[in-house]
């Protein structure tokens, strides 16, 4: 059975997620040229009930990277831009006037994808060290849709088994400024039990 | 949130993961759904209607939330409209929701088990679903319109429908 709360180890995740959001920050400088980077929003964990406020990514329509850690040990990862934010990214990635095409070329898209894949090995990295399990993510894909409704799709697997959902979030700024970008992690039932028996380990 | 206590009229009452809702005509309640299932129970006479999100099908004898699943949603609802002079008799459903978001191959298929158990918990006490709008791969933006009982749906690339 699932550890119901997280609650006493929250600030040691703090910690672990603090060291793989600035692993990633590194590698999405190195990504963007030195302008852009990450910072931790934080590790919640809340009540199923609250999250559609506590995340508030609204409904409104976002372009979106979804990666899942396949295996046993996994989760999901998702990266959320609104629509002018994401092309500026694409944009800037490719040394090119942002398009106005309403359509996404192919080569928008895989450069959005391509971000995600650095952010999330960037992660993967820092977990794989900790919890000593090998996460192998899924290819990255693209999706335009409403970000509460793909959210909702990936907090699933813990809804299934607990009343509280553990998630990570973080905001990205260009040159100091907010940018309207988030990375989610939500983990899946055995990396909750396999941080959780880390987090005990450790302590 | 479990329920919002007081009647909107004006102000759209917006819906998140496991919540629900009540409001009366001219009011508006909407959400966004994945995989969740949208539960829109409206009674023509008296203009009143709730909405659950619910988000899995079923307790499984656990205490819990009860707009979170489909089994304690349902009476729920009934409950709430029931306290404001709304009967079963005359009062009908329309759902929306059960997407496959990340597709159809995984193991859980919760979108799927959530519109049968949200159907199975609706035939329970016999109220009719009059609109759905099911399934898929998209996400929906939903608009309960209290002035009408319709519900809009949007989903990205897609025209808008009502049912």
């Amino acid at each position: 059975m699932m550890q119901e709360t997280f609650e006493p180890a929250l600030e040691f995740l703090q910690q672990l997620f603090q060291a793989a959001t600035a692993e990633a920050s590194v590698a999405m400088r190195r990504w963007t040229h030195g302008q852009i980077s990450l910072d931790l929003n934080g590790v919640q964990e809340l009540p199923l009930e609250e999250v559609s406020t506590a995340v508030s990514l609204g409904d409104e329509l976002l372009t979106m990277v979804v990666l899942t850690f396949q295996g046993e040990v996994g989760g999901d990862m998702i990266l959320t831009f609104d629509e002018n934010n994401g092309r500026q990214l694409a944009a800037a990635l490719l040394h090119r006037p942002v398009s106005e095409s309403p359509e996404w070329t192919a080569l928008e898209r895989s450069a959005l994808c391509e971000t995600g894949n650095i952010l999330s090995c960037a992660y993967l990295n820092a977990l794989t060290r900790f919890i000593g399990v090998e996460l192998v993510p899924s290819p990255p894909y693209f999706v335009q849709d409403y970000g509460a409704s793909v959210l909702e799709q990936a907090l699933m697997v813990q809804a299934a088994q607990a009343d509280r959902i553990l998630i990570c979030s973080t905001t990205f700024h260009r040159e100091g400024e907010a940018l309207n970008w988030n990375v989610f992690f939500v983990p899946n039932v055995a990396m909750r039990a396999a941080i959780a028996a880390a987090v005990e380990a450790a302590s | 949130m479990g329920l919002e206590t007081s009647i909107a009229t004006v102000k759209p009452i917006s819906v998140g993961m496991g919540q629900m809702a009540i409001a009366k005509r001219p009011g508006t309640i909407t959400s966004v759904l994945g995989s969740c299932v949208g539960i829109a129970l409206f009674h023509p006479r008296t203009a009143i209607g709730a909405f659950a999100h619910v988000v899995m099908p079923s307790t499984a004898g656990k205490q819990s939330h009860p707009a979170r699943h489909a089994d304690t949603a349902v009476p729920h609802l009934l409950q709430a409209l029931a306290e404001q002079g709304a009967t079963t008799f005359g009062m009908v459903a329309r759902i929306a929701g059960g997407a496959s978001m990340f597709g159809s191959g995984g193991p859980l298929q919760i979108g799927e088990a959530n519109i049968a158990a949200v159907r199975a918990a609706l035939a329970a006490v016999r109220i009719p679903i009059v609109g759905q709008d099911l399934g898929g791969v998209k996400g929906r933006r939903v608009t309960f319109d209290l002035t009408t009982g319709a519900m809009t749906v949007e989903a990205v690339g897609e025209a808008a429908r009502t049912i």
